[in-house]
């Protein structure tokens, strides 16, 4: 008899209160090993609290469990098979790449050796003796990167990682959550970005107002997106020729939008509810 | 416990690529050498003073700066990691929050120590040196006696911190904890007892409440039991048990400012938000 793979990571009923604030409400989810999953959300959704729930930072309601392990009850052992990157870089200034790794090393007790093969792997090897003060952004999140894989966890967060990052160093980042994912790491990513996405994550989860608003794949949600797009073929016309007849027709051009998605679609076709109060406003 | 150790490791090295501890180290030196000479100057002659002289005319300064300095020092420590966006980043480690709580307070009294002990060393043998007369014992009681109030002060800093939701209003705390410890306690301890019908045993009490005070008793009983210096409570704690008997009971009492603040910061830090 063949037995379902236990999940990764097994959330049930998570809540979470600032005093009078709701941040999370029942948010359930599973995530099965080796999947990348982008959690997306609005700011004040509660990516950042789900993340901070996981690792067990603050007290919550509800169950989280990492490889089986209660995070409330062993959270120390559950930390143990969890790589962490924050939003921005938080290793301190003065250190160098190596200091400030061999010291999340000691933490996590990884031999030190491992500090050089992770600098080399996030294409830092000749940063070693360069202060972190030194670093690009970029960088830090790599070193960051390099940091949360010390010792080998099974399960990743990454905390939107390239928020504050350019381009080309956003890309750089993709390629190595990328290789990770290849290697059969189960990655969390939370993310403002829609760029690649498709290439990064099997599953994407929607937060809004602390509750998880769609849980699928982003197949499943550009089909509902696609529902309410409407494709106007040109015919061959100029696109300003259109521009002009809607203007005629009283549309400004500030209706017309490139077609790609947009966080507002998203979010709207992951929570109907949502779009249907706003109707009711309009 | 390694880890423990790996965030003591980690304070002290920051302590040493900071200013402050040689700062510290070097204002306690000048401190030490310019009392004992101006002391000296005092009493008509040129010169150094001997070390009983040195650590009497010491014992009010390092009542007023040892405190302030282990004081912020604990305060700035939790709460300017919360501060910096560093606390989540250090809590999401594989490591509980008392041992990074105890790395902490071990790294700081490991740094404030090696501060004043460096200040005092150099101070001791500049005066062992040109002083007259030698009296090295006192001196080493004296230096213990102020290492224990940085550990009693840091842990009551590491409370302050805790409790503080950023770095200024745990600094603000600190100081005035420190102003209440130094300048008032003993103010308003005369009031409440010639306002109040508090009884020998609430004199002594009121002693053990304040570890500025107990270190200061502490301290003048070994240097010279002086009824007039050791103040009302201190008077009162020497007639009632005698030299050996205050002397035990203070230093029991300064051993639980040691544990206890610790302690309760590490029960409260359990509960706190990141």
């Amino acid at each position: 008899m063949a037995h379902a793979t236990p999940p990764m990571l097994h959330i049930t009923n998570l809540g979470k209160r600032y005093r009078k604030l709701q941040v999370l409400t029942d948010v359930s989810f599973d995530v099965a090993p080796g999947s990348v999953i982008a959690l997306l959300g609005a700011n004040g959704a509660g990516k950042t609290t789900t993340l901070k729930c996981i690792l067990g930072v603050m007290p919550f309601d509800g169950t989280v469990e990492v490889d089986g392990i209660s995070v409330s009850q062993h959270g120390k052992d559950a930390r143990r098979r969890i790589g962490y990157v924050p939003q921005s870089a938080v290793l301190n200034d003065a250190d160098t790449c190596y200091e400030a790794l061999e010291f999340l090393a000691e933490l996590k007790g990884a031999p030190r050796g491992r500090v050089d093969e992770m600098l080399a792997l996030v294409n830092l090897g000749e940063q070693r003796d360069v202060a972190v003060g030194h670093l690009s952004g970029g960088m830090r999140q790599r070193l960051a990167l390099a940091g949360a894989l010390l010792a080998d966890p099974p399960l990743l967060l990454l905390d939107e990682p390239t928020a504050s990052l350019d381009v080309e160093s956003r890309m750089e980042f993709h390629r190595l959550v990328l290789r990770l994912r290849d290697e059969g790491k189960t990655i969390i990513l939370s993310t403002h970005f829609f760029d690649h996405l498709e290439e990064l994550a099997s599953r994407v989860l929607i937060l809004d107002s602390g509750r998880l608003a769609f849980d699928g794949s982003l197949d499943e949600l550009s089909q509902r997106v696609r529902g309410r797009r409407y494709v106007v073929n040109l015919n061959g016309n100029a696109p300003s020729r259109f521009m002009e007849a809607l203007s005629a027709a009283g549309i400004g051009p500030e209706r017309v939008q490139p077609a790609e998605m947009r966080w507002e679609e998203l979010l709207l076709a992951a929570a109907p509810e949502r779009q249907a109060t706003a109707e009711e406003q309009a | 416990m390694s880890v423990v150790l790996a965030v003591a490791r980690k304070e002290i090295r920051d302590a040493l690529n900071s200013s402050w501890l040689l700062l510290y180290a070097g204002l306690f030196t000048m401190l030490a050498l310019g009392l004992s000479y101006l002391g000296e100057r005092n009493l008509g002659s040129l010169g150094f003073e001997n070390f009983s002289r040195t650590t009497a005319s010491l014992l009010n300064l390092c009542l007023l700066l040892a405190p302030l300095v282990a004081l912020s020092l604990g305060a700035g420590s939790i709460a300017g990691e919360r501060d910096r966006g560093g606390l989540t980043y250090l809590l999401s480690q594989p490591l509980d929050r008392w041992e990074l709580l105890l790395g902490k307070f071990v790294g700081l009294c490991t740094s404030i120590g090696l501060a004043t002990t460096v200040g005092f060393g150099v101070a001791g043998v500049v005066i062992a040196i040109l002083a007259s007369a030698m009296d090295l014992g006192t001196y080493l009681v004296f230096v213990t006696l102020v290492l224990a109030l940085i550990v009693v002060m840091t842990g009551i800093g590491l409370v302050v911190s805790v409790i503080s939701q950023t770095r200024v209003q745990a600094l603000g705390i600190a100081v005035l904890v420190w102003f209440i410890a130094v300048f008032v306690f003993d103010l308003l301890l005369i009031g409440t007892v010639s306002s109040t019908s508090l009884g020998g045993g609430g004199l002594m009490l009121a002693l053990l409440l304040n570890p500025v005070e107990i270190v200061r008793v502490l301290a003048v009983i070994q240097l010279e039991p002086d009824l007039q210096i050791l103040g009302p409570f201190g008077s009162y704690l020497l007639e009632q048990v005698g030299t050996g008997g205050a002397t035990a009971i203070l230093v029991a009492a300064l051993a639980a400012w040691a544990a206890l603040p610790v302690s309760l910061a590490a029960w409260l830090f359990e509960s706190r938000e990141a």
